[in-house]
């Protein structure tokens, strides 16, 4: 564990500029590429506002904020686990020629996703402050705060995650298909565009009950909606919960990637 | 004597046929998992190299001479034995690490100089030095993708050049670039490689090369140290072995 965090300190220079560059990299394409940093987020919300909306007739209050921090939470964990699966291979070049620990691709790409994610934030702030001009139903209160300690665990458990699927990715040439079904089925189970708790009652609140509690996501999106939206509070015990098994797993998954790190190049 | 900056021990390095397997295959396939099989690329070599020694490693190919230059490297560690650098910075030579095509050369710098392991301020201190050496002017804050391969190479090169450490590995000696790059390019080679606190380990098929630069050599095969000595000493009996 100390050698990781002295890998951070060692490489922190690295992760940063990593991933400033991609950020840069990915703008420097076109006039105002950037734009898309905000219409990205903005048309998601958009598009799933429509289908739940006006297909199934399903709406929550401020259900721009509502889409809106789904989407951002769900965008940020499913894009770096997607990356994650072939991250190693896509580092061929770097991987085959010097020493790089390889949680170090992890972070930087996770620090790509959480820039985009804050950029969205920004945006889904400003949708908050217009809804709760308009209607008075938003209760913006101290308990706002909660909300650092829920993106402490996405990052832990979006992490630890991500190093599982890194290594397995190695090695397992067909998990890009599985994750992606698997992501996609979290998609839709995570209450990205609908409340759990709200659409899934009386017969079916069991399942309620099951997709709450094995879904770490899935909780910090209901979490992060009602300390936002309502000034409600978080769920403290799921919360304390996750937040060992976030740490434990990530403690595991950097052991096996020290572990492993130097047969990927072997196999690549 | 001068002190003892690598010493490789017993080193044995595996590689495992670990083949990428599929999870659709595995599902339908009855047969058990083949039993891993190893291929032994270097089967216990060790050796001890001093400050400002240059060292030459010969052997024919798939002899396990990259192999055992990318372990000293820290890029995969042995399966058994030890390697130790005494607490000095190594690279392996090798250009272009990172590069990101979008990004403009002068980034494309510190992208690299950081993935070798080098500090900012470092880079930053021998940002002129690089671009004056690759001689891209003003090319340096335009795209890496607009550079012609010449450019490219040249400033990869430098990068690799000027940021030096205190062991360098070098697989076969590069120079790129036009003729009047490269020659350029190979006496930069050749003075860093004479420094004299400067420990060197050098791959190459070519007898020139070795006989010019190195003072020891070592000669593997088939993943077996066969000899070491002075360069005088090995190489002749090298030629008439591979004649």
């Amino acid at each position: 564990m100390k050698r990781f965090f002295s890998d951070i300190k060692k490489f922190g220079n690295y992760i940063m500029y990593a991933a400033r560059s991609e950020l840069k990299a990915e703008v420097a394409g076109s006039f105002l590429s950037w734009l898309w940093w905000f219409l990205d987020p903005l048309l998601y919300m958009l598009v799933y506002s429509f289908i739940a909306l006006l297909v199934f007739k399903t709406g929550e209050p401020h259900f721009s904020v509502f889409v809106f921090i789904g989407l951002n939470v769900w965008h940020f964990f499913s894009k770096t686990i997607k990356i994650s699966v072939r991250l190693v291979a896509l580092n061929k070049n770097i991987v085959t020629k010097v020493y790089i620990p390889k949680h170090m691709f992890i972070l930087s790409k996770m620090c790509v996703q959480a820039f985009k994610m804050f950029v969205s934030f920004g945006l889904t702030a400003v949708f908050l402050i217009c809804d709760g001009v308009f209607k008075d139903s938003v209760h913006i209160s101290y308990k706002i705060l909660y909300v650092i300690p829920l993106f402490a665990l996405l990052f832990v458990i979006t992490f630890a995650v991500s190093l599982f699927i890194m290594h397995f990715g190695v090695f397992i040439e067909d998990l890009n298909n599985v994750i992606t079904v698997v992501l996609q089925l979290g998609f839709y189970a995570s209450g990205i565009f609908y409340s759990i708790e709200n659409r899934l009652k009386d017969g079916a609140a069991w399942v309620a009950k099951i997709l709450t509690n094995v879904n770490p996501v899935a909780m910090i999106m209901a979490d992060m909606r009602s300390v936002i939206i309502g000034g409600g509070n978080i769920h403290l015990l799921s919360f304390a919960v996750w937040s060992v098994i976030a740490v434990v797993a990530a403690y595991f998954g950097i052991k096996l990637i020290y572990k492993f790190e130097n047969s990927y190049v072997k196999i690549i | 004597m001068s002190e003892t900056v690598i010493t490789v021990k017993d080193v044995k390095i595996r590689y495992r046929y670990l083949k990428k397997i599929s999870l659709i295959k595995a599902m339908f396939s009855l047969k058990k998992f083949a039993k891993t099989e190893y291929f032994e690329a270097v089967k216990g070599i060790s050796f001890e190299i001093k400050k400002g020694q240059i060292l030459g490693v010969v052997g024919k190919n798939g002899s396990g001479k990259s192999t055992l230059l990318k372990a000293i490297a820290g890029i995969f560690s042995p399966d058994e034995g030890e390697i130790d650098l005494h607490g000095h910075t190594v690279s392996l030579l090798s250009i272009g690490v990172g590069f990101h095509l979008a990004l403009t050369g002068r980034e494309n710098v510190y992208l690299s100089g950081m993935l070798l392991g080098f500090e900012r301020e470092k880079i930053e201190d021998k940002m002129d030095e690089i671009i004056e050496f690759s001689e891209l002017g003003d090319f340096i804050d335009r795209p890496v993708k607009t550079y012609s391969s010449g450019m490219y190479s040249k400033l990869a090169f430098s990068i690799t050049a000027i940021l030096e450490t205190e062991i360098m590995l070098i697989d076969e000696v590069l120079s790129v670039g036009d003729a009047k790059f490269k020659k350029k390019s190979y006496d930069k080679m050749k003075s860093l490689i004479e420094d004299k606190d400067r420990t060197v380990i050098i791959v190459s098929h070519s007898i020139d090369t070795l006989e010019s630069l190195c003072d020891n050599i070592l000669w593997i095969h088939d993943g077996e140290m066969k000899m070491m000595g002075t360069t005088e000493e090995v190489l002749p009996e090298y030629i008439k072995f591979m004649s």
